[in-house]
């Protein structure tokens, strides 16, 4: 029964930028395989973020100098990334489960005004400032669950559903702090969040701790792998005996648990809870995690590139700000680096690629 | 199968015409993969000329390359006497060569007519789509195909793969085609559908256009060719064989590189014992099929044959739980299962091949130990997390017992050939040591030589004791590798009756007619 | 959702969205609201001039249509004339609902001149898109006073209120000015924290401050642009500090933002300059009291205020009893003052919550 001689195809090859690590013996020659074989590993898949990012710190060095190149500006950067970077965590979730959220920056900003509530503060200052987290964390997770449970079991569009929770958890934000600024007053939040480790600011720890669980969850559990799954070909894993509509539902409140802990960092980052929280989070996360390296038609995600993908956008308007640019040409550098971020993703996993 | 036997004689008087087309040691490399290793083809004027090869033997490198899709790397290409060079799909195009491929390229949310006439709309003087007149063209062209009934105005999105089947030959006749491809047409067709596609073909051929036809199923060939080109491994093999007059072994022998004498493998010695491990009764879902009833013993292969729609893929699905039943059961070893509940059927121990095993059973883009594991995950995860490593073995003894070739794991599943993504699809079910199999339409998309293996496979997991069921559209492969054949005809079992008791006419009879012949 | 001047009717959904929140969350929330500090409008810091305007003349019916109010600072000029309408008994208040869509904001011009009321105060969403229906009302008879944002024609408005972008800007660099002769800064380093960048009242404020720093041979060194809201004012500061070590005076157009701005000085553990606020909020005036900013640039929330009592000067045909002119001015440009620790007293007032 050796008919089955050559199993090579001629057509039907992924697509650039898939991962199909190549085993075979190098026949072909010297540095070409070599250099194939270390990009087709997680670090050659994120390499053309790395060159971006890299060329990215190589010019604010140049221009900037030591104002770039100093521990402070370092974490003042990884500071102003941590908040969008707790949400595009949580959106390459969803977004390799195969949906979308459009609803992250109002979630955000729900979570923040109800944890930031005159009611709420009073009640944490008297007991304990967990009180303000955990009640950040329930309206995300809330607002997560009714966005799964509509997509998965009403079978709504993804895109309308959030649509929809943009409107109205903006809008409930508005109501519950009648468009004011609720100013932060518990003390003891403030200190523990915006305080540091090991000169570390809290915020930054959070962040990174968020994106190893995300990381662990993503490639190392059978959470992670239905999610693949789930975004691949759905009918498939249904058909292998996956619960898929409560998968989906559950990625949405995941995401909504992620948009809380933003909340509460932002929270302690801007010592407000405001109905302007998260403005444009949405557009924000989903270009990070799709510069990230993250399928937006699902079935594929990477935590690592997400990440960067946060840092590029972060350090980009830290450069510009260091070098005095203005808002319109800030903008125009920012379109080009996009396009020029993807493309050399896009080159580089061509060449881990066989085909 | 058995019915028209008649090939077409007008190529008698085109054998000593010049040819319309010729390719000459054609060459395409990708990276690291030579596609193309000198490929030779003519094709005359009027002829339906077959392309045969195995998955990867370099047919749709060498239809995209006449397609202008693809740029050979060496080569000529001769159309009517004049070397020439396609840069591009429209040179293609424009010389008269048209390319129906696999995956039909029609837009769902267009008319038929607006179909036809994408790229070259019809205009009127304002500039504006002229749609009366693209309607009357499109009408016309239909009409010529010999299907009049095929309304211009209807939206592709709601026909069905052989209507869609006609639109694209009607866009490729509407470019004044001289040539046409066809890249497994049958594929998606039922018998009488492709029944009326040959009568097409032979229609088009007696208009003086020429057909390339590729197909795995070498009966087709028989019925409507006239000559054959063989390849292999990138290469011509032979080229220009009469299809009349090549016995179908010499065709396999050529293809497979190896004479095989019949693929379909013995049945084990005496009927299988025991009691039934499967055991389905009144089973019915309202509008597709009522009152099923049957059992299958360990080790028995049942087949379950009828036509398209006539809900046999449905009843197999609903054993699996992928659709509720309004009535009846489903039984697995004594146990009665959660009605419309996949998770209660898997727990039973039912596995699943589904019949669309790219978008039902597979994720492509995945490596093969993923496809395998995916049903499994629980038990790869120890609180929750995978034990990599341990996955990737289980996965490899598995479709290394199943002779997945290259065994080798980490390949993306949509690398694979049919064949192979079918075995991926069965390891990831004797993972699950499972006790019942169901198997849709187990060879679609598998070519020649690997259906044997595909089919000996099944038997030799029959002789382990696993009860299978087989749903197919070929009533000859249903015959061959069961032990019992079920008939369905318009939704209810019309017959049941050992495999050896009965031919192939006698079921298309009774799925024609729903009543025993 | 009535999006006008918020009033009782809000304060009672917010209580709603409030109690559920303990039903859903159990834990805990009920009226978020500060306590209640008196919203501009007031009598204007005790420069009432004595004359006979405000005794009760015939009754006249006022209608009032603004945007939504999506800001601190319109939410505070809605309460505002909403407030001095109260104050007079002879007007008949008629206020539309809120609304950023000017061809809503056209039918509510329509339908007030259908009603025949006897003026009409319109804060625009868009000044060009409202002048033909604001010139319609003139033409019907109805005097229409403008506030904030100007028409495209002359002749839609008998009057014009405006605040002064340009004048906060010259405000808060005389003020910078002042400070750098004051502290002795020689070529001091100054930083502007703008609003969103392509307003046109943004570059105005720019304008102005860059103007008034070229008369005593300052310059602006670092400038960056938020969004009006505490987020991007928190980012954009940050990146700021990082921008220079060393900064004299920071000017931040806009004090919304500007709860961002000062905790991004916390973040940074930064206070070595002086740093000015824009628009005037409650929260930059207890900031300024307790010692924690300089000062603010006022940009006076009671603009619609004003224009109420215009508007029912005008309906009564009466004039502003300061001017000789008998009749009431067709254009009026507020003052931006700058507020500093030893007037805040007075201005505090006038100081929205936001």
């Amino acid at each position: 029964m050796s008919l089955q001689a050559s199993a090579v195809e001629s057509g039907g090859q992924p697509g650039p930028g898939e991962d199909v690590p190549e085993k075979k013996g190098a026949s072909g020659g010297g540095f070409r395989t070599r250099a194939t074989d270390l990009l087709s590993g997680s670090a050659g898949r994120n390499l053309g973020l790395v060159i971006a990012l890299l060329l990215l710190c190589l010019i604010g060095l140049i221009t900037a100098g030591d104002r770039f190149a100093n521990v402070d500006n370092m974490m003042t950067v990884l500071r102003l990334a941590s908040v969008i970077g707790v949400v595009s965590v949580g959106m390459t979730f969803v977004i390799t489960g195969g949906g979308i959220d459009l609803s992250v920056g109002a979630i955000v900003a729900l979570a923040s005004v109800w944890a930031t509530t005159l009611a709420t503060q009073t009640m944490a200052s008297d007991v304990h400032w967990i009180l303000m987290v955990s009640t950040a964390l329930a309206v995300g997770a809330g607002c997560g669950l009714v966005n799964g449970l509509l997509i998965a079991y009403g079978r709504m569009a993804a895109f309308i559903v959030t649509l929809a929770m943009l409107a109205a958890a903006r809008g409930l934000a508005e109501l519950i702090a009648d468009k004011k600024t609720q100013v932060v007053t518990v003390g003891p939040f403030l200190d523990f969040f915006r305080g540091s480790l090991l000169g570390i600011p809290r915020l930054v720890i959070i962040f990174a701790l968020v994106a190893v669980a995300g990381w662990v969850l993503l490639n190392r559990t059978a959470y992670g792998r239905r999610t693949l799954a789930v975004g691949g070909n759905p009918e498939a894993a249904r058909l292998a005996g996956i619960n898929v509509k409560r998968h989906q539902t559950s990625l949405y409140v995941l995401l909504g648990v992620a948009c809380g802990i933003a909340a509460v960092m932002l929270m302690a980052r801007t010592t407000a809870g405001t109905s302007t929280h998260g403005t444009l989070y949405e557009l924000d996360a989903i270009a990070a995690v799709v510069i990230g390296g993250t399928l937006l038609s699902g079935g594929r995600g990477t935590i690592v590139g997400t990440v960067f993908g946060v840092l590029i956008f972060t350090t980009l308007t830290n450069v510009f700000t260091l070098n005095n640019l203005d808002t319109s040409t800030q903008a125009v550098a920012k379109g080009a680096i996009i396009v020029i971020a993807v493309l050399l993703q896009q080159r580089v996993a061509a060449r881990s690629t066989p085909g | 199968m058995g019915a028209a036997h008649q090939a077409p004689d007008e190529s008698a008087g085109a054998s000593d015409r010049q040819p319309l087309l010729e390719m000459h040691d054609i060459v395409k490399h990708f990276p690291g993969v030579k596609a193309l290793d000198g490929i030779d083809l003519d094709v005359r004027a009027g002829e339906v000329h077959c392309l045969l090869g195995q998955n990867g033997a370099g047919k749709s490198t060498l239809i995209k390359v006449l397609a202008g899709a693809h740029q050979p790397n060496a080569g000529r290409i001769i159309w009517r006497g004049e070397e020439v060079r396609l840069p591009n799909p429209q040179a293609a195009i424009k010389l008269g060569i048209a390319t129906i491929y696999q995956e039909l390229d029609l837009v769902d949310g267009l008319t038929v007519a607006e179909n036809i006439h994408l790229g070259h709309e019809r205009r009127n003087r304002w500039g504006f789509n002229a749609a009366r007149e693209s309607n009357a063209a499109a009408a016309e062209l239909l009409g010529r195909l010999g299907h009049p009934e095929v309304s211009p105005t209807t939206e592709v999105g709601r026909m069905s793969a052989a209507g869609k089947q006609i639109v694209s030959m009607a866009r490729a006749l509407s470019h004044d085609a001289k040539l046409i491809v066809m890249d497994e047409p049958s594929a998606v067709l039922d018998q009488e559908e492709v029944g009326r596609l040959f009568r097409v073909v032979r229609d088009l051929s007696a208009q003086g256009v020429a057909i390339v036809y590729i197909s795995h199923r070498l009966e087709e060939i028989r019925e409507i060719g006239n000559r054959v080109t063989v390849l292999k491994d990138g290469r011509t093999v032979a080229t220009g064989l009469e299809a009349k007059d090549t016995p179908t072994k010499e065709v396999i022998r050529l293809m497979t590189g190896r004479s095989i004498d019949y693929v379909f493998p013995d049945r084990g010695a005496g009927a299988p014992e025991g009691d039934p491990v499967l055991e389905v009764e009144g089973l019915g879902r309202t509008g597709e099929f009522t009152g099923v009833d049957f059992t299958v013993r360990p080790g028995e292969i049942v087949g379950l044959a009828g036509m398209v729609g006539s809900g046999r893929s449905e009843i197999l699905e609903t054993i699996y739980g992928a659709r509720k039943p309004t009535a009846g059961s489903v039984k697995v070893a004594g146990k009665r299962l959660r009605p419309g509940r996949v998770g209660s059927a898997m727990a039973a121990g039912i596995g699943f091949a589904p019949e669309e095993r790219k978008s039902q059973a597979l994720v492509l883009r995945d490596p093969i130990y993923r496809n395998v594991t995916m049903a499994s995950l629980p038990r790869f995860s120890r609180r929750g997390f995978m034990h990599n490593a341990e996955e990737r073995r289980a996965a490899a003894e598995h479709t290394g017992a199943l002779d997945l070739r290259p065994n080798d794991v980490e390949r993306a599943a949509g690398t694979l050939s049919g064949g192979n993504q079918q075995k991926v699809v069965l390891a990831r079910w004797l993972l699950r040591e499972c006790k019942v199999l169901l198997l849709d339409e187990p060879s679609r998309g598998v070519d020649v030589g690997a259906r044997t293996e595909i089919y000996a496979l099944v038997r030799s997991l029959a002789a382990s004791g696993i009860a299978v069921v087989v749903v197919s559209s070929e009533i000859e492969e249903v015959i061959g590798l069961s032990d019992r054949v079920l008939v369905i005809s318009d939704g209810s079992l019309v017959h049941d009756c050992p495999a050896d008791e009965i031919d192939e006419h006698q079921v298309l009879d009774m799925v024609m007619e729903g009543e025993v012949a | 959702m009535s999006a006008t001047a918020r009033s009782r009717r809000t304060r009672t959904l917010t209580r709603i969205g409030a109690l559920t929140a303990v039903a859903a969350l159990a834990v805990g929330c009920t009226s978020n609201t500060p306590a209640e500090e008196s919203n501009g409008g007031g009598d204007d810091g005790g420069t009432t001039a004595v004359s006979a305007n405000d005794d009760p003349g015939e009754t006249v019916t006022i209608g009032f249509s603004g945007p939504e109010a999506d800001h601190g600072w319109l939410a505070a000029i809605n309460s505002a004339a909403r407030e001095e309408a109260d104050k007079y008994e002879d007007i008949e208040f008629d206020i539309a609902e809120g609304t950023n869509d000017p061809s809503a904001q056209i039918a509510h011009i329509e339908s007030f001149i259908s009603k025949g009321v006897d003026a009409i105060v319109l804060l625009p969403t868009d000044g060009a898109a409202l002048t033909e229906a604001a010139t319609e009302a003139m033409q019907a008879g109805i005097p229409v006073v403008n506030v904030d944002r100007e028409f495209s024609n002359e002749f839609a408005a008998r009057v014009t209120i405006l605040g002064d972008n340009y004048g906060m800007g010259v405000s808060a660099g005389t003020y910078a000015c002042q400070l750098v002769e004051e502290n002795d800064l020689g070529d001091a380093v100054i930083a502007e924290i703008a609003g969103i960048d392509s307003l046109p009242l943004t570059q105005d404020r720019s304008q102005g401050f860059e103007d008034a720093l070229a008369e005593c041979g300052q310059d602006v060194d670092r400038r960056v642009a938020a969004e009006f809201t505490v987020e991007s004012g928190e980012s954009a500061a940050s990146n700021l500090l990082q921008a220079a070590n060393e900064i004299d005076i920071i000017w931040n157009h806009d004090d919304d933002q500007g709860v961002g701005v000062k905790a991004a000085f916390e973040n940074a553990d930064r206070d070595e300059f002086f740093f000015i606020g824009g628009a005037g909020s409650a929260n930059a005036m207890r900031w300024i009291e307790a010692g924690e900013m300089e000062a603010t640039v006022l940009y006076p929330p009671t603009q619609a205020a004003d224009g109420i009592r215009l508007a029912r000067l005008l309906a009564q045909d009466k004039g502003l009893s300061d001017l000789v002119q008998v009749e009431v001015p067709r254009r009026i440009v507020l003052n931006a003052p700058v507020v500093t620790a030893d007037n805040v007293e007075q201005y505090m007032p006038l100081g929205f919550e936001s």
